[in-house]
């Protein structure tokens, strides 16, 4: 069975660079402390892995992370028998793991996930913090540090009721989305190792892009993208070419839209440092 | 620097550019030679032959202009017939506009701005006021183009009656105050009452045209006009939306009958909030299908590949690599084998693994005469949900899924009339493409009721345990004594009925000019989305798809 679960030990690493933007980092840490369960929203790319990451080093406990996908299953998570030689062994899931010693599991896109799957997270979630394993028959008490994290993309229009109430419902939710443009431009410079003024230029492209509400995009330019974008500056690429590459060719397939997306490229980045396209100015007063 | 003619087509591409400087959907197209930029609040027209500068430069004018409300129509109006004013007032306004939203602004069209202008005035108002006084202002750059009043007013006004993509400006600062802009969707209500169920652009003259042509198509005989008939119906089945049919037809697969009568569904009142029973007939009428064409399915806009790994059963698979549980049988014969000094084989688990089909679909198509309307593409709406409706048929169909498409349209409670194209047990072949290509939009859309049968068609022919209903519809709930605030009501509950009972419930809107608002009143909590053009199916299908059958997968469990 293919593993998702990697479990990052946060001793002696620097912390992951995350700026706040609100008091989603209080309203972790308190949930944290009273062992509620947390659901993160927020669009793709926004910075909700990397929040919880930070929040892992901060509270100096383990994380193990699932990506959810839609043939999830319970075994997945909890764990399941294999054969070794002639001996059945147990093999615990990435769940059950995090359950035993007590870290952070965050179950990243958890609607991805089949509906029977997500539901052996509700003892987990509520007051109980049980996790009943049929196969053993046995039922364990999470560990005290044990906190479970699930990330949610509200979706395209209406489709948002995904997740189950009974299971929003046992979560203590925090909205996350991309961040005000000063504190993006500090996050793009700071992580692809570019200018400041070159990560404004990428910065106001990507706000124009959300700015776009019917273009047949996928999805709009995240702060993931746009980082992108700078370290292939940052590693030499001129800024056209670096933008086609990171935030054009992955939001969209359509060579028309891709068109426009090149145009709205040439424009917003015509003045970069490197950059090429028409720097005229216009030669008024 | 004039370039050549294959210029005006890349105009097009600054569509996107326009669209994000002013949070609205803008399209760019090539103006009249030599004349100054303008915009009607949806197309942006720039002369081809300029440089791609000045294009470009003209293009974030009169974005702007629209994204900080300099064009809305209470100011607009005063400027009509008025040139020299209207120049003025673009003098100032055009850079309070820019300098509005400076910040979206690309670095090198910053320059634009004259911000001791921009100060002059700090709203349209303001700036109107100020190109009314004396005071003396600098003609706007040639680059800048102009305000035309008129095309402008008209076009808002159509815009008003719920327009394709029109997006309201998502920036606070540029927006109408919340209760006017409440104001504004009332009146969509309004104008849909007496302009859309009608299918005409709400003009006397539309509805005749479109009168006169029911009439046309009536019966087999010829024309009661002098006309020479548009094509010749043979068909011993009358074909005209709106006429009396004989529905006892020897082909009703029902050997009851019942559904060649009719059967009488109840409406859901929502102003004495309570059922009307056995309210409205509903009938099956056999499809015009003899001497048309069978239609051609050109496009499948790539839906079979996101459909195809949905409505799966699970099955449990023996004998697999890994899986969640030990095959105890395989087990032990491995060990046998290992013990006999062969090599044991390795696939020893259980596995569940989506491989069965197990999804059933009736796709409702909305033929009333509001489809007749020309979409945002220029074909009508019906055009583009019948490309939808085969695509999606032939895509379920050759997946394996079992599908059905029935048309709908009403003429008053007693005559809810639904046109079998494809029952379910019915092949996928040349004449149910005749079938579809038969149909003619006309009439009008009680939605509620053609829900309910579909509901009822599906839960007893559907045969499987997914099952989901798809509703492609303009979103215009209208009929004799069904208005739109009472139809949409109604229709909120019939859906919700059908999901009650374990079907998913779907609706897509194609290309239509119903805004989104209006699509939530009448589509209630169903899925339901806007796709302003067919080829942007294959994008939403999938997700729109799941979330509609694990809507009815979670009550069909309570239900149980």
């Amino acid at each position: 069975m293919t593993r998702q679960a990697d479990i990052v030990t946060t001793t002696d690493v620097p912390r992951p660079y995350y700026v706040p933007l609100g008091n989603e980092e209080q309203v972790f840490t308190a949930a944290f402390r009273r062992r509620l369960s947390v659901v993160l929203k927020g669009p793709t790319g926004c910075g909700k892995t990397r929040f919880v990451e930070a929040m892992a080093h901060d509270l100096g406990r383990p994380l193990i992370t699932v990506a959810c996908h839609d043939d999830l299953t319970t075994a997945d998570l909890v764990g399941r028998f294999l054969l070794r030689g002639g001996e059945t062994e147990w093999v615990d899931g990435p769940l059950t793991r995090a359950v035993r010693e007590g870290a952070i599991c965050y179950l990243d896109e958890v609607v991805e996930a089949r509906q029977d799957t997500t539901v052996v997270l509700h003892p987990l979630a509520d007051h109980r913090r049980q996790l009943p394993i049929e196969r053993l028959g046995i039922t364990l008490d999470a560990a005290p540090g044990f906190c479970l994290v699930v990330s949610y993309n509200p979706g395209y229009q209406s489709i948002l009721k995904d997740l189950k109430d009974s299971t929003r419902q046992r979560m203590v939710a925090i909205e996350l989305g991309f961040p005000p443009p000063e504190v993006e431009e500090e996050v793009v410079a700071h992580e692809a190792g570019i200018e400041r003024a070159q990560a404004r230029e990428l910065v106001r492209l990507g706000q124009a892009i959300r700015r776009l509400e019917t273009a047949g995009l996928r999805e709009v330019a995240s702060t993931r993208v746009l980082i992108a974008a700078g370290q292939l500056i940052a590693d030499g690429l001129p800024p056209r070419e670096a933008a086609l590459a990171a935030v054009a060719g992955p939001l969209t397939d359509d060579a028309t839209v891709t068109r426009g997306l090149l145009e709205m490229i040439d424009v917003y980045l015509a003045g970069s440092p490197s950059g090429e396209g028409d720097g005229r100015r216009r030669g008024e007063d | 620097m004039r370039r050549d003619e294959g210029n005006s087509e890349d105009l097009g591409r600054l569509g996107l550019l326009a669209s994000a400087l002013a949070s609205r959907t803008l399209q760019v197209a090539p103006g009249e030679s030599g004349q100054p930029a303008w915009t009607d609040g949806r197309v942006v027209f720039v002369d081809a032959g300029e440089s791609p500068r000045e294009q470009l430069e003209a293009l974030t004018v009169q974005a702007s202009l629209l994204a900080a409300g300099s064009l809305d129509p209470d100011v607009v109006r005063r400027l009509t017939r008025r040139p020299v004013l209207a120049r003025r007032y673009l003098a100032v306004e055009a850079h309070r506009a820019l300098a509005a939203i400076e910040d979206r602004l690309p670095r090198t069209l910053c320059s634009l701005v004259d911000r001791d202008v921009a100060a002059r005035a700090d709203s349209p108002a303001a700036s109107l006021t100020t190109a009314r006084s004396r005071e003396a202002l600098a003609d706007p750059p040639d680059s800048f183009g102009t305000i035309r009043p008129r095309p402008l007013l008209a076009s808002l006004d159509q815009a008003r009656g719920s327009k394709p993509g029109q997006q309201v400006p998502s920036e606070p600062g540029s927006r109408l105050p919340a209760e006017l802009a409440e104001g504004e969707v009332d009146d969509g209500i309004v104008t849909d009452l007496f302009s859309s169920p009608v299918g005409g652009g709400g003009s006397l003259g539309r509805l005749l045209g479109r009168l006169l042509r029911a009439v046309r198509r009536l019966g087999g005989g010829g024309p009661p006009g002098a006309d020479a008939p548009t094509h010749r119906t043979r068909t011993p089945t009358p074909g005209g939306p709106g006429t009396a049919f004989s529905t006892a037809t020897a082909q009703t697969a029902d050997p009851t009958g019942a559904e060649a009568r009719g059967l009488k569904y109840p409406e859901w009142d929502v102003h004495e909030r309570r059922y009307r029973p056995e309210w409205c007939m509903v009938r099956e009428v056999e499809p015009r299908s003899k001497d048309v064409e069978p239609f051609v399915v050109s496009d499948r806009y790539g839906l079979r590949r996101p459909l195809a790994r949905l409505g799966m059963g699970l099955d449990t698979c023996h004998r697999q690599a890994q899986g969640d549980d030990i095959d105890i049988d395989a087990a032990v014969e491995a060990r046998v084998e290992m013990m006999a000094g062969s090599a044991p084989e390795e696939a020893v688990y259980l596995d569940s693994l989506r491989r069965r089909r197990d999804l059933a679909v009736l796709l409702l198509l909305d033929v009333s005469g509001s489809t007749a309307e020309p979409g945002a593409t220029g074909q009508t709406v019906h055009e583009q949900q019948r490309g939808v409706a085969a695509a999606l048929t032939v895509s379920l169909h050759e997946i394996g899924d079992r599908v059905a498409l029935y048309a709908f349209h009403s003429q008053g409670r007693s005559a809810v009339h639904l046109v079998p194209v494809k029952r379910f047990d019915d092949d996928l072949d040349a004449l149910v493409m005749r079938r579809l290509r038969g149909l003619v939009p006309g009439a009008y859309s009680r939605l509620g009721a053609a829900i309910r049968h579909a509901g009822a068609v599906l839960k007893d022919r559907g045969a499987t345990s997914r099952r989901l209903l798809v509703v492609l519809s303009d979103g215009l709930a209208y009929d004799h004594g069904y208005e739109p605030a009472y139809g949409a009501a109604d229709a909120r509950r019939a859906l919700a009925e059908a999901r009650s009972q374990g079907v998913g419930c779907l609706c897509l809107s194609i290309g239509a000019s119903t805004d989104v608002e209006a699509l939530g009143r009448v589509f209630g909590s169903a899925a339901h989305a806007t796709i302003p053009r067919p080829e942007q199916l294959g994008h939403v299908i999938g997700p729109l798809f799941r979330s509609a059958l694990r809507s009815a997968e979670v009550r069909r469990r309570v239900t149980r």
